[in-house]
């Protein structure tokens, strides 16, 4: 078959493959990542590529400008390469990996990801003051057992068994059949002075190691986030329970499809549910390397590795087949995941080291929704509290120290720039705070990094949504006023407002916010919204009982309230009644590796939360309408907004 | 016994169309709908001090696809506007009439804004009952021409539309004006309707001058649901809001002579019973269920059913 070479711009990766690959398959495989969210299935647009050189074969789209078009631009999806050829990936295109991002790692939004948790801005209050019994994931014990004698006769591994379980509470405990074929002779070898590994297997305790000598103080363990977007790990001392670093990588899955439903459908055939897993062990062993090499530490240090993930992203990372998450009536293949050796899933730790996964409630609240409540407390609340994580599946909870309910309101990805004509990650660049100046119509712009502006972040999309509305170039419906703005005009897409002219942003086109963008981000608001209303009318409570409203999700530490509360994303309530809480599934997670009552604790929110299935109720459609308005059709929800727009 | 009645906060808007000389326009009657203090015909309730009424259809050219049946009782009257408004009001009686602007529709004639402007004045000038107009249901096309026809009318305080969400700016700067009052559409849904009124009045138009439409079907195409969502609109008015107080119309003659129900020829399906009657009952059927929902307006078609529904109406109006 005749081959093609493809060189990717700007970094000059190389990649050779058969004639007629797309050009997405090819940069995927040159370690290319190019954005795209909807799978390769040419529907959103995001693949833009320039060919440089070469002839291609590029399927008509509506996607791109007829500007675009001039310059070259083609969607590498729908375009097949022939021959030798080169292509540019634009700025736009681009999906950064690790390396941009943690030379972000001063960035403000960023701060909740890179560095120790302790340092979150704002909120660890909550978060963080919760304290757990310390029993680890893992924990070493060094043992010196009485070498056996004619009346002390009883087997090595009861002799091991009788020292572990000195002034231990211990029922139930195992050791497998490898370490028990090595035992008596190391045991003598070692001159009866080992170091036992004991790891916590659900109600279990397991012997995963015995080793000579004492190896007490090597014992760590990594505590994983597995966004649907974003993998944060953290790697913990586990005795001296301190967060040694912090690393994260984009969800390298994103290159298969942007939320979770395209990932399932990607992931129907078998290779690609292989190569879906892959992708994202690869992504864990990496960060982990990453972070023991940091810290003088060999793989063999880490005993254990605690995740969190929604349902999805714990089926492709134990490679377990997804596809029933999808299918009425949706139920996944475990809830509960057991604990299982780490080295069966693929993470590269001490090959005896364990990996547990935090219980998910349903098919669409996982474990990072569980570990997000037990990281706010909100299961301890005496009073009426609210949990919302600002994702991509924008997950609902709302309960007490007795009683939990939530649900699950496909968001989309509008808060972390996905749908959005300019929209990217919360990345340096981003804008994320605008301001504008009604008399002089002026638009006052913040980045993070300070840097020329590259694009808008979900928090900077909710702040120009705000203030288009309060300047009075919006009207309730979301559409512009055309005739309140030199700035708004007839674009491609629609009327658009100018955020940024071509030649004060870094990608060399006019930065704009059209009216798709608006409608966009009012949906996903709408759904949140009508999500948090419809769970608190089925306990016949309503906004003004919340004492609590606690805000996850890296969006959260740059989002701005006032303005949230402007478009009708969160309920008018007093600002001190919100607390933002940042990354709380890595938080979650990090506890439940650094202590077993913790984990007990998450089976039992996991176990207690009712999920509310929004598609089944009859409200939910009725609510959402009524929250698809600026704030909301019924003003009366929105006092203060009222107020302010009369 | 006693009687168990429920005492509603608020009523639904009172609305006046047409203006005499008196009011400065040229008309000789006119017609009140709205401000019931109650759900419909309950009169033990509360107050409903204005009947239903029902607008009649009159078009600005022959109706394309009106079966034989719709069409005999006007006869050589079909496509001439005048002609065809003289004979709803002499010989059946009409009070109030539904001006048609089908002509202008891209897909038909495609006539100007100012033929049907000039249209819109001659009826004026022929007919002294409050008028109803209406485009074409074209969005974009209904942006051009009700400026024009609404200037036209100026004075007369007509009932103007469609206002939809792609085009209420435009209609409402118009109406507002000019002096008329608006048919706000939206798509059978309550908080749609309310978003419409809302994005109205943001622009300066009275509330009071909107009239809602929310594009109802049929019977035998999904009525039942049409008829929770008029009912639920009824009952917000009832109740306090007042983005949601506005009368109601129904285009039932519109609507029920779509249906197959109402056209499908006797060798089609014989077991139907003669399509003589059959019409006409589909439109008087659709027409009484959206009376009990809340209606405020019927524009309707046929005579036969226009005389049985204010038959229907006069007996829901007694108070025994």
């Amino acid at each position: 078959m005749e081959k093609c070479k493809i060189i990717f711009y700007p970094w000059k990766k190389e990649v050779t493959v058969p004639s007629g690959t797309d050009l997405l398959t090819a940069a995927i495989r040159a370690g290319v990542n190019i954005y795209n969210s909807c799978g390769g299935e040419g529907v959103c647009g995001r693949c833009k590529v320039i060919v440089r050189k070469g002839e291609v074969i590029t399927e008509p789209t509506g996607r791109l400008s007829a500007e675009e078009r001039k310059k070259g631009y083609v969607l590498a999806c729908r375009t097949t390469c022939k021959g030798r050829m080169e292509i540019e990936v634009p700025p736009e295109s681009r999906l950064e990996g690790l390396e941009i991002l943690t030379e972000e790692a001063k960035a403000k939004r960023l701060v909740g990801l890179y560095t120790p948790a302790e340092e979150v801005e704002k909120g660890p209050e909550v978060a963080l003051e919760r304290v757990f019994t310390h029993g680890p994931l893992s924990t070493k014990l060094y043992l010196e057992p009485s070498p056996p004698t004619l009346e002390d006769n009883v087997g090595d591994l009861e002799r091991v068994y009788r020292e572990i379980r000195k002034g231990r509470e211990i029922p139930i405990m195992q050791m497998g059949l490898a370490n028990i074929k090595k035992l008596s002779k190391l045991l003598r070898d070692s001159n009866w002075k080992v170091t036992a590994t004991l790891g916590n297997r659900n109600e279990t305790t397991e012997v995963v190691l015995i080793e000579p000598g004492d190896t007490t103080n090597k014992n760590y363990g990594v505590a994983v986030d597995i966004g649907t977007t974003t993998i944060v790990a953290y790697l913990v001392n586990l005795p001296e329970r301190q967060v040694l670093g912090a690393k994260a990588c984009y969800n390298p899955q994103v290159d298969f499809g942007e939320d979770v439903i395209s990932r399932i459908i990607f992931a129907q055939e078998k290779d690609r549910l292989e190569k879906l897993h892959h992708v994202v062990i690869d992504a864990i062993n990496n960060l982990i390397l990453g972070m023991a090499l940091e810290h003088d530490l060999t793989l063999n240090d880490i005993n254990g590795v605690a995740c969190a993930g929604n349902t999805t992203m714990v089926h492709l990372l134990l490679r377990v087949p997804p596809e029933y998450l999808r299918k009425e009536p949706y139920v996944s293949t475990a809830g509960f995941m057991p604990v299982i050796r780490a080295a069966e899933a693929g993470i590269k730790i001490n090959h005896r080291g364990l990996l547990c996964c935090i219980p998910g409630v349903s098919s669409y609240v996982g474990g990072d929704i569980t570990a997000g409540v037990l990281a706010s407390g909100l299961d301890d609340l005496p009073t009426l509290g609210l949990f919302i994580d600002l994702g991509t599946n924008g997950e609902v909870v709302l309960g007490n120290k007795d009683w939990l309910v939530c649900c699950s309101t496909s968001a989309g990805p509008c808060f972390e720039g996905g749908g959005i004509k300019w929209g990217i990650r919360a990345m340096k660049g981003a804008i994320q705070r605008v301001e504008i100046n009604p008399s002089r119509d002026k638009v006052n712009l913040y980045t993070i990094g300070k840097g020329k502006p590259k694009g808008i972040c979900g928090a900077g999309l909710v702040d120009c949504v705000a203030e288009l509305m309060k300047s009075g170039r919006l009207n309730r419906a979301g559409k512009l006023i055309p005739e309140s703005s030199k700035r708004i005009r007839e674009g491609e897409d629609g009327w658009e407002f100018l955020l940024v002219e071509s030649k004060k942003s870094a990608v060399g086109q006019d930065i704009v916010i059209t009216e798709t963008d608006i409608k966009n981000l009012i949906h996903s608001k709408g759904a949140i919204y009508s999500g948090a209303e419809v769970l608190l009318k089925r306990v016949g409570l309503s906004f003004q009982d919340l004492e609590q409203v606690f805000i996850a999700g890296g969006l959260g530490t740059a989002l701005d309230v006032e303005k949230a509360i402007m478009i009708g994303l969160l309920p008018d309530l007093p600002p001190e009644k919100f607390i933002f809480i940042g990354n709380s599934a890595i938080a979650g997670t990090r506890m439940c590796l650094l202590s077993q009552e913790a984990m007990i604790k998450a089976e039992k929110i996991a176990g207690k939360m009712t999920y509310v299935d929004l598609s089944t109720e009859p409200e939910f459609m009725n609510n959402y309408t009524a929250s698809l308005f600026l704030p909301h059709t019924d003003i009366s929800l929105f006092p203060s907004v009222k107020k302010l727009i009369g | 016994m006693e009687k168990a009645t429920e005492k509603w906060a608020s009523k639904v808007n009172e609305l006046i169309i047409g203006a005499t000389q008196k009011e400065g326009g040229t008309r000789n009657s006119l017609i009140k709908v709205g401000g019931a203090t109650t759900l419909p015909f309950l009169h033990f309730e509360g107050v409903i001090p204005n009947p239903p009424v029902i607008a009649m259809e009159v078009w600005d050219m022959e109706p394309p696809d009106w079966p034989a049946v719709l069409k005999e009782p006007f006869g050589e009257v079909l496509g001439d506007p005048v002609e065809w408004a003289k004979k709803c009001i002499n010989e059946y009686g009409a009070n109030f009439l539904c001006l048609r602007l089908a002509s202008t529709h891209p897909d038909t004639k495609n006539n100007s804004p100012e033929e049907a402007a000039a249209t819109v004045k001659k009826v004026l000038e022929v007919v002294s009952v409050p008028l109803m107009i209406i485009g074409c249901n074209q969005a974009e096309k209904d942006t051009e021409v009700i400026p024009a026809v609404s200037e036209a009318a100026r004075g007369d305080n007509c009932l103007v539309g469609i206002a939809v969400e792609a085009n209420y700016k435009t209609i409402t700067a118009a109406c507002q004006s000019d002096g008329h009052s608006i048919i706000a559409e939206s798509p059978i849904d309550i908080n749609l309707a309310k978003q419409l009124n809302i994005l109205i009045s943001d622009m300066g138009f009275s509330p009071e001058k909107i009239i809602m439409h929310p594009a109802t079907g049929a019977l035998g195409y999904g009525l039942e649901y049409t008829y929770s969502i008029m009912e639920r609109s009824r009952l917000a008015a009832l109740q306090g809001d007042k983005m949601m107080s506005m009368p109601m119309v129904n285009f039932v003659g519109q609507e029920a002579w779509r249906a197959k129900e109402a056209k499908a020829s006797e060798q089609e399906i014989p077991e139907w019973g003669p399509i003589a009657s059959r019409g006409p009952l589909w439109e008087v059927t659709t027409a009484v269920s959206y009376l009990q929902a809340g209606a405020d307006i019927l524009v309707m078609c046929h005579p036969k059913a226009i005389d049985s529904v204010k038959k229907v109406i006069e007996e829901l109006m007694k108070k025994e």
